[in-house]
């Protein structure tokens, strides 16, 4: 009885407590000034509306906590079609150096023509005599119909909308083949596998020790990749390897060579992990980590990456059994991007293993609505 | 009868920025209207917060000159103390404050200063730059600090991406704009 009484007290003196930190939290809705956008004079999108929605911000002990949620509205000022914007958004006011990114993929603005650009963002920084805006957004790059390209490009997005582009279209086309095919039915089918496809945990990521250190700490072995090739890559994987320990990779470093005609500025290698029943899992990609690499014809380039990930699988850790390695995208020098082909994909069995693309994304938000919804989407020129 | 208490320097300059909590922001205020003095310091610790609110952004500042300055006004700081001291007789004056004023409110200066500079631009915060996705976005978190991309609320399927350069990414379709958005944050 008297502990029945003394756990009530507890909890209404835990709810007292709570809400009174709540109510010390002062939350106070975030002015529109308090977000600057920065576009350049000659941008091709020209800023128009900012509404700051339910963006708000809070002084919780020594830190500010900036919830930003602002709709934006841009109008395409260009004589070309934009199929796609990359936005950084950036706290000056932190300090810790990171950078946060929002794409909009698989645009289609006429010009003249308004679109919007939803921005949440979440903001932990240190209390500062705060004298400027709290969040600036400023333009990476607009992609266009014609692949042309504007923007400081400080993020790459060039590269990587070139990509998701050409990864959208391919896909498109594959779900188109498959309903010309095979039916209504065959479709169906297809999106149920494209809904269920295996996913790791979400990712948790930090910077393992040097990856010049070739010294494997107790627990750890060094673990190759195996390769899957495809004939049509500009670049073939040598050999590579990482160190692996339970659930835990690092250090991943691998070597290209380039078996085509062009030189090469950029590879990205798909990195999957595999389990104990032999089931594969996408883990990360793993770029060439040389900012100015010019991989020439026939030469040979390793690359490495000191980044540390635990993996685990529906909350449990994953028991890493092998790693497989596949080209997954490669920029040339004069800026033309490869990315695997559809073929590529099924003779591989890589398809149902991949994250979807942004139009395998779209597409299948549209199947939730009705199969309708999603036939008369393809049946769109 | 009971001493008063004066609010410390620290808070009086927090409170000056609007950076005490309510409780504490509270009691400062009640104390100031009663107390001229600390009013008076308030004033002083508002006026150099408009200064260095003021200040141009980090490149254009010229340490040297201010470190330079900053060592000057302690020493006079230190000086107009020894006056106060007995040198001078107590009705001589420093910038229009009697010697141990002036030497109070040069130290509180410099104080003041160096701590708005410090929170300008605070130190980077120590511990391991981790990259993760939560149940409401990604972010890249280091000590207290954090910065991350969120998909708002009634997104439905949420698909994360990794770099092992040192970046994760997530792909979701709007459910405002109803485009297909992809968000990233890196180290």
């Amino acid at each position: 009885m008297v502990n029945t009484m003394r756990g009530k007290t507890v909890m209404w003196l835990g709810i007292g407590v709570l809400g009174a930190a709540g109510v010390l939290a002062q939350e106070t809705q975030l002015p529109s000034t308090a977000i600057k956008i920065d576009l350049p004079k000659d941008s091709p999108v020209a800023f128009l509306t900012l509404d700051p929605r339910d963006s708000r911000f809070a002084a919780r002990g020594g830190a500010i906590m900036v919830d930003l949620d602002a709709l934006l509205t841009m109008r395409n000022t260009s004589a070309n079609r934009i199929h796609g914007i990359t936005l950084r958004v950036v706290s000056q006011e932190v300090t810790m150096g990171g950078k946060a990114s929002v794409c909009i993929p698989r645009l289609n603005i006429a010009p003249g023509e308004v679109f919007p650009v939803h921005i949440v963002q979440h903001l932990v920084r240190p209390t500062a005599f705060a004298s400027g805006p709290l969040v600036e957004v400023s333009l990476d790059g607009v992609l266009f119909q014609d692949f042309s390209f504007y923007g400081p490009d400080q993020l790459h997005s060039r590269r990587d909308m070139i990509a998701w582009e050409m990864e959208a279209q391919r896909d498109r086309d594959y779900f188109k083949r498959i309903l010309t095919n095979g039916g209504r039915s065959a479709l169906q089918q297809a999106m149920l596998r494209e809904m269920d496809r295996p996913q790791l945990d979400r990712p948790t990521m930090q910077r393992g020790p040097a990856v010049s250190s070739a010294a494997l700490a107790a627990g750890e072995r060094s673990e190759r990749f195996a390769f899957v090739s495809f004939p049509d890559a500009p670049v073939e994987l040598v050999d590579g390897a990482a160190v692996v320990a339970g659930n835990q990779v690092r250090a991943p470093r691998i070597e290209v060579r380039n078996r085509g005609t062009l030189a090469v500025r950029h590879v990205e290698v798909g990195w999957l992990v595999k389990d104990p029943s032999g089931r594969e899992y996408l883990a990360a990609s793993v770029p060439s980590s040389q900012p100015d690499l010019q991989l020439t014809a026939g030469k040979t380039v390793a690359f490495a990456q000191d980044a540390s990930m635990k993996l685990s699988r529906n909350g449990q850790p994953l028991d890493i059994r092998g790693m497989t390695g596949f080209v997954s995208q490669v920029e040339f020098s004069d800026g033309k991007v490869w990315v695997p082909s559809s073929r590529n994909l099924d003779e591989t069995a890589l398809r149902n293993v991949l994250p979807p693309s942004a139009e395998a994304l779209r597409l299948t938000e549209l199947y939730r609505k009705g199969l309708d919804v999603l036939v008369a989407e393809l049946n769109k020129p | 009868m009971r001493a008063i208490k004066h609010p410390s320097e620290a808070a009086l300059a927090l409170h000056a920025g609007g950076d005490l909590g309510p409780i504490a922001q509270w009691r400062t205020a009640r104390h100031l209207r009663r107390c001229r003095v600390c009013r008076e310091e308030l004033a002083a610790f508002q006026g150099v917060r408009r200064v260095v609110a003021e200040m141009p952004s980090e490149p254009e500042i010229p340490w040297n000159r201010l470190a330079a300055e900053m060592q000057a006004n302690i020493r006079l700081g230190l000086a107009a103390g020894e006056c106060a001291g007995g040198n001078l007789p107590a009705s001589h004056s420093v910038f229009g404050f009697t010697g141990w004023r002036a030497a109070l409110a040069l130290a509180s200066l410099t104080v003041v200063v160096a701590a708005g500079l410090m929170l300008r631009h605070p130190a980077a915060p120590a511990g391991q730059t981790v990259l993760e996705a939560t149940a409401d976005g990604i972010q890249v978190r280091r000590g207290g600090e954090s910065l991350g991309m969120k998909h708002g609320a009634g997104t439905g399927n949420v698909s994360y991406s990794a770099s092992a350069q040192g970046s994760i990414g997530e792909s979701y379709v709007d459910p405002v704009t109803g485009d297909v958005t992809m968000t990233r944050v890196s180290w």
